[in-house]
């Protein structure tokens, strides 16, 4: 009697464990994108997540690439996240034109941002390239069922070998009278006829499926205190030849990129961070890219190479380092990002700001333009103006204001970079300063 | 393998088109969602300030202007209080008496403010990088004692907002100051939505005829223009004129040709009083701040209904002519108001 009465009460136990654990993961989510709240716990699922340990540790790029939860993250917050502020902006824009909706447009906006959308729209790169990932993770269900956790999550498999030490362990008794019923239901797919309808414990999820439907009630899951067998794992020569040779020449490729001699000029880091550190404890998880308010920090593509795929970089002209901003620090999981007080972020030398005196409006044209002077956040201002007097095409006397960049004051938050009103790239850029990034 | 549940590739002729057509409207509804957006379309008519909804600076414009002031400023005054101030000017006192000086000195925060008005009140909240210290941002006693003054006079709604181009509005309301005291007052801290930014016509502007103002700044009963004094490498000064670039978005427009099109601005949204805050002044590295060494403390408050002549006072206070300041020269040639303070009344209190 007992024994029925347990699956009864164990399946909406999981069922809650399931909603509960997923609608965690959305409220972390949403908190994460910054809006005065406490960062402290939105790295939760990424400080639980063993598998990123097991990367961190080996500082392993493919079970990186792979992880689900890095992967859901970075996918949810660079492509569904902003396509969500996108379309909600311009129903807004559109349903505020209505006459009728004139007061209650601003009313949902007011619960909405700051509290789940950002104040200022989040914007990324490749977007639909985020969105075609998750789009392809999700899309292998109509190969096999469950296949990326089948067959692809190093997590899974991370798991699957810690499975063999389980407690609860799947036993099916001689009531068994092999009707196939539990293999059906098995969402794993580890129940199989061939093997008397035993399962692997490293497949097992222990999800009771089968101990529900069995119409015998022929399955247990009793304690075990000894190890489960493993699987045996002994390639041929041949095969062991071909990995270590593919594992030697992927990583002598990566290596051969000529990035590593040449340090790219513009791939400027997050406060703090340090190249060499950065890009081995970097987890992807693209935190701190949620976190940043101007939407400054991007996840890199290729600009530093296989190596550095999703690792932070500094877009000014898509946002700006905050003079009052330390977040990305702050959520960064891992340390990758330092979590540097307001103070000590505000001197942090991220890079130096260059003017392009054959494109600046002032130098250039002679026009009157100090918007990167008018920017800079500096308390002493890290440019400042000269005065040139000029005569103008038609001949008359005229003051211009020139701006000089004080190198030394310049901390390379980018505010003038991002502010610059010409046309494509500023006439005034952030650059990697040689010294600081060898750091 | 085991036969998942997702095994039937075959979708029936009836699926498919239903499908097919979902992904058609969605295609149709996407693009015209986002154009939306965009920025073009007819400008939306508005009405000129003269035309303005009833509110006291209108009510007003018809009564006879107390000092010969230039017919096109629109003057306010009661005949019950005939000695109102043209400018006020306050010095040596805390803020909050400061500005209720200077208030009672134009005849009383009344005669701006009529009970049931929707007030909106605009002080300079540029960034989120520093406190009210350094002086790049208004001194929140002063924007807490309007807020008070509007509520005292029966307002009906008292908001304070601003569009800070640094940080997030949310985060700089918080780290001015300026918050606590308004809300502490009673008033409203609204962050400005951008889909309210809509683009209005400027029909008496000599330079710029489109810009995108702040929807609920022209359609507030009364605006209170509170800008600080300090510094600016282009405009020289940021007073009450420059102040009012946080309505709009688009701001770049504004930086050349810079006093034109300030005041062709001005000349659009029209704020019943500017009350300039010079409790502190910041006098370099401005408009941003964040060197105390920069920052003089002159306890003063200049309040006027006429912008022009509160900015052309405030350009003594750096000890520069009102002719330096070029927004201050295209505001008074366009008639929005007067910087020969010589022949108006301007009532100064020395409170210290």
């Amino acid at each position: 009697m007992a024994r029925r009465l347990t699956p009864a009460m164990r399946r909406p136990l999981r069922r809650a464990t399931q909603v509960l654990t997923l609608l965690g993961f959305v409220v972390l989510f949403v908190w994460s994108r910054r809006g005065g709240w406490s960062p402290a716990p939105v790295n939760l699922p990424m400080r639980l997540d063993p598998l990123l340990m097991l990367a961190q540790w080996l500082s392993s790029l493919t079970l990186l690439v792979l992880d689900p939860l890095t992967l859901l993250f970075r996918s949810l917050s660079a492509s569904v996240w902003p396509a969500l502020d996108v379309a909600v902006s311009a129903a807004q824009v559109t349903l505020y034109r209505v006459p009728a909706l004139r007061n209650i447009v601003p009313a949902l906006d007011r619960l909405i941002r700051p509290n789940v959308l950002p104040l200022l729209p989040a914007y990324y790169r490749f977007t639909t390239l985020y969105a075609a990932a998750l789009a392809a993770a999700l899309g292998l269900n109509l190969v096999a069922h469950r296949f990326w956790c089948r067959y692809l999550c190093p997590l899974g498999a991370l798991l699957g070998l810690l499975s063999r030490l389980a407690v609860l362990r799947r036993r099916v008794n001689s009531g068994c009278n092999q009707c196939g019923a539990c293999a059906r239901v098995c969402p794993t797919g580890t129940i199989r006829a061939d093997r008397q309808f035993a399962s692997d414990p490293a497949e097992c999820t222990v999800c009771l499926e089968c101990l529900y439907t069995c119409p015998q009630q022929a399955i247990s899951f009793p304690p075990h205190l000894a190890r489960a067998a493993g699987q045996a794992y002994d390639p041929g020569r041949r095969q062991a030849l071909l990995a270590v040779g593919a594992a030697v020449a992927g990583v002598s490729l990566v290596r051969a990129n000529v990035l590593r001699r040449r340090d790219p000029p513009f791939l400027l880091r997050p406060p703090g961070a340090r190249e060499n550190n950065l890009l081995a404890k970097c987890l992807r998880c693209g935190e701190c890219s949620r976190a940043c308010p101007t939407s400054a920090i991007q996840p890199a593509v290729i600009e530093c190479g296989l190596e550095g795929l999703w690792t932070p970089v500094l877009v000014r002209r898509i946002g700006y380092c905050d003079y009052s901003c330390h977040a990305c620090g702050l959520v960064c999981p891992v340390g990758a990002i330092p979590p540097l007080s307001l103070a000590v972020k505000r001197q942090q030398v991220m890079g130096k700001a260059y003017i392009d005196h054959d494109r600046c409006i002032a130098w250039a044209d002679h026009g009157h333009c100090i918007i990167c002077e008018e920017m800079c956040p500096v308390p002493q201002k890290a440019i400042s103006l000269q005065t040139l007097e000029v005569l103008d095409s038609s001949g008359r006397r005229d003051t211009i204001r020139l701006p000089v960049v004080e190198r030394e004051r310049c901390t390379g938050c980018g505010l003038c970079e991002h502010r610059c009103p010409l046309n494509g790239e500023a006439a005034i850029r952030v650059w990697v300063p040689t010294d600081e990034l060898s750091a | 393998m085991r036969a998942g549940k997702h095994e039937s590739s075959e979708i029936s002729r009836r699926a498919f088109l239903s499908r097919a057509a979902a992904l058609g409207l969605g295609l149709a509804i996407g693009p015209a969602l986002s154009g939306a957006c965009a920025p073009a379309g007819p400008p939306k008519p508005t009405a000129a300030p003269a035309a303005a909804p009833p509110s006291a600076t209108s009510q007003a414009t018809s009564m006879p202007p107390p000092d010969s002031a230039p017919s096109a400023v629109p003057v306010v005054t009661t005949t019950s209080r005939p000695a109102a101030a043209y400018l006020a000017v306050t010095r040596g006192g805390d803020a909050e008496t400061l500005v209720r000086r200077a208030l009672a000195a134009l005849g009383g925060m009344e005669r701006f403010v009529q009970p049931g008005n929707d007030v909106i009140i605009k002080p300079n909240i540029c960034s989120s990088a520093h406190t009210f210290e350094y002086a790049a941002t208004t001194n929140p006693w002063v924007v807490g004692t309007l807020v008070q003054m509007c509520l005292e006079c029966g307002a009906g709604r008292v908001r304070v907002m601003d569009n800070p181009f640094s940080g997030t509005a949310d985060e700089a309301y918080a780290r001015s100051g300026i918050r606590e005291q308004v809300e502490a007052a009673g008033g409203k801290m609204e962050i400005m939505s951008s889909f309210k930014f809509v683009p209005t016509a400027l029909p008496q502007g000599l330079d710029l005829r489109e810009l995108k103002i702040y929807d609920d700044v022209l359609n507030a009963d009364v605006l209170i223009n509170v800008p600080i004094a300090k510094n600016h490498s282009l405009a020289r000064l940021t007073l009450g004129m420059k102040n009012l670039m946080g309505t709009i978005t688009g701001r770049s427009a504004i930086h050349q040709n810079m006093g034109q099109r300030l005041a062709d601005l001005t000349s659009r949204i029209r704020p019943a009083l500017t009350v300039i805050d010079a409790v502190r002044i910041l006098t370099a590295n401005g408009p941003t701040g964040g060197n105390l060494a920069d920052v003089r403390q002159l306890d003063t408050v200049i309040a006027s209904h006429d912008i022009v002549a509160a900015d052309a006072y405030a350009a003594r206070l750096f000890e520069l002519q009102a002719s330096a300041l070029s927004y201050v020269l295209a505001g008074e040639k366009m008639g929005l108001g007067r910087s020969d303070l010589a022949n108006v009344r301007v009532e100064e209190v020395d409170l210290g």
